[in-house]
This record gives C-alpha cells, structure tokens and sequence, in this order.
C-alpha cells in the first residue's frame, strides 16, 4: 500500500477586485493496480479509448489532460469528452485542461473521445485501498 | 478578461523513486479565448436521511451546450467510512470518501447533466463545499 498526495491550487489576480488564492491536499492510500503516467491518442469513438476499466465495486482515482497536440504532433484547439462507458459524458477538456476525479462503486469504466481528428491525452489512474 | 490558473500536484511514494505529476492550466471559456468570469462558492451538509438531492449548484441550467465550466467539490466529513455517493442524473459516477476531492469539467447544459449527491451510509453526515467556475449567464429580467 502507498500515499498518493494530490493537491489543487486556484489562483487568480483579476477574476475579482480581491484575489482568489485557494489551495486543497488530501491524502490517499493506493494499491494496485494502477496506470501513471499513460499517453493515448484519442478518436472520436469512446468505446475505443477505454483508459480505466470497469469497476467492481472498487473506487479509481482518475486523472487526465488534454495535451493540445493530435497524433501528428500539431496543435489542436478542439474539445475532448470525458465520459463513462456507455458514453455517459462528464464534460469536456479544452486544450491544456485537467481533471481529477474519483470513479467507482459501480460497473463502469472511463472513456474519452475527440470532438474531431485525434487529440492526444495524458491520463493517470490509482485505485483506493 | 479573468484569469484564473487551475495547478494539480501529485505526488506518491508507491515506488522507490518518487512519483510527482505536475498539470497546470489556464481555465477559459469554450472557445479558448477568454477566461471564465463567474465563479460561485459555497457550502452545505447532506445526511443519509436526505436522500438523494440535487446539488444547489447542480441545477442545468440555461448555459447551453458547448459552454464551459469546472468543479471543485470535497467532502469533509471526519468519519473515513462517510462518503459522498456522484450522480450525473442517473448514473453512478463515484464516490467522494472524508477528505476526499475531484475537480472536473462540467457541461451543466440539461437535465441529463445534473449533479446529484447523496451522503451514505446509513447515518452519514457529510460537509462540503465548493467551487464553481463558469462562463456569465444573462441576468433573468424581474417578474
């Protein structure tokens, strides 16, 4: 069994006349399996980029970011869905843009699909102890 | 224009070197040219006993598709055994054990979109509290 310590931090000079300074940590025991850090480059069909298997009760620490490259290495400006298996769509990811999520207690895994072309995803996963 | 930066650190000792994930990004509207203005904060406590409830910053709302938005929601409760169970309107996501957080893209554009909580197990008490960051909505015009 490991820790996995992830921390947020917000920060902004100018959302409001006041500054926005916010920072959350928390400390999570891990054990396999686990997938960190994983590269994949994404199509525009979920079920063809499953990056976190089904769960069986037991809860995923997911990571993921949108690199803002295709396959090819160019830049891209298009969207990337994160969704559950049966193309449950949680949001979608802007080019550079994360998240961090915990899935589980249920028989779903975690897809991800390109709005067009192919976007190239980095994306992580631990599993609770 | 408002910018607000978004920075995820992980860190692990799972391995005999230390793992340490750095992710950093600016949070912007869809479209990528602005950022996001409208940020909404609060907190609130859900027991066991509520059920299952939409959260108050769960509504869909008027936003519409292809608008963006993030969320940042924790549980803090003390109890490591009470957790805070994640819908997407039906469907399971995850669960948010004491301590526990996520920060997620949100499309909150129509019903099938909206965020339901419920606090378990039986005689659970949970706090939490959160952050929204989302594009300006129009003000609705007074009855």
């Amino acid at each position: 069994m490991a820790t996995l310590t992830p921390t947020l931090t917000l920060t902004s000079t100018d959302a409001t006349t006041d500054q926005l300074s916010f920072s959350v940590t928390d400390s999570l025991s891990i054990t396999a399996p686990h997938i960190g850090l994983a590269k994949t480059s994404v199509s525009t069909t979920g079920a063809n980029n499953i990056i976190q298997p089904a769960t069986d009760g037991q809860t995923y620490y997911v990571y993921v970011k949108h690199t803002g490259v295709d396959a090819s290495g160019s830049t891209v400006t298009t969207t990337m869905n994160v969704e559950l298996t049966g193309d449950v769509v949680v949001g979608k990811l802007s080019a550079g843009e994360f998240m961090w999520m915990p899935v589980g207690g249920h028989s779903l895994g975690v897809q991800l699909q390109a709005s067009s072309g192919t976007i190239v995803a980095e994306y992580a996963y631990f599993t609770k102890a | 224009m408002a910018t607000t930066t978004a920075t995820l650190n992980l860190s692990s000792d799972m391995l005999s070197s230390p793992i340490s994930i750095t992710a950093s990004s600016i949070l912007m509207k869809a479209g990528i040219t602005e950022g996001l203005e409208l940020i909404e904060m609060g907190r609130g406590t859900i027991a066991e006993t509520d059920g299952s409830k939409t959260a108050e910053f769960g509504l869909p709302t008027a936003l519409g598709a292809d608008k963006a938005a993030k969320l940042f929601l924790v549980n803090k409760a003390t109890d490591p055994t009470y957790y805070i169970d994640i819908d997407l309107h039906d469907t399971n996501v995850g669960r948010l054990y004491a301590g526990d957080w996520m920060f997620i893209p949100w499309g909150m554009n129509d019903t099938v979109s909206e965020l339901v909580i419920e606090a378990e197990p039986s005689g659970a008490t949970c706090p939490y509290e959160f952050v929204l960051l989302q594009e300006p909505q129009t003000l609705v015009a007074h009855s």
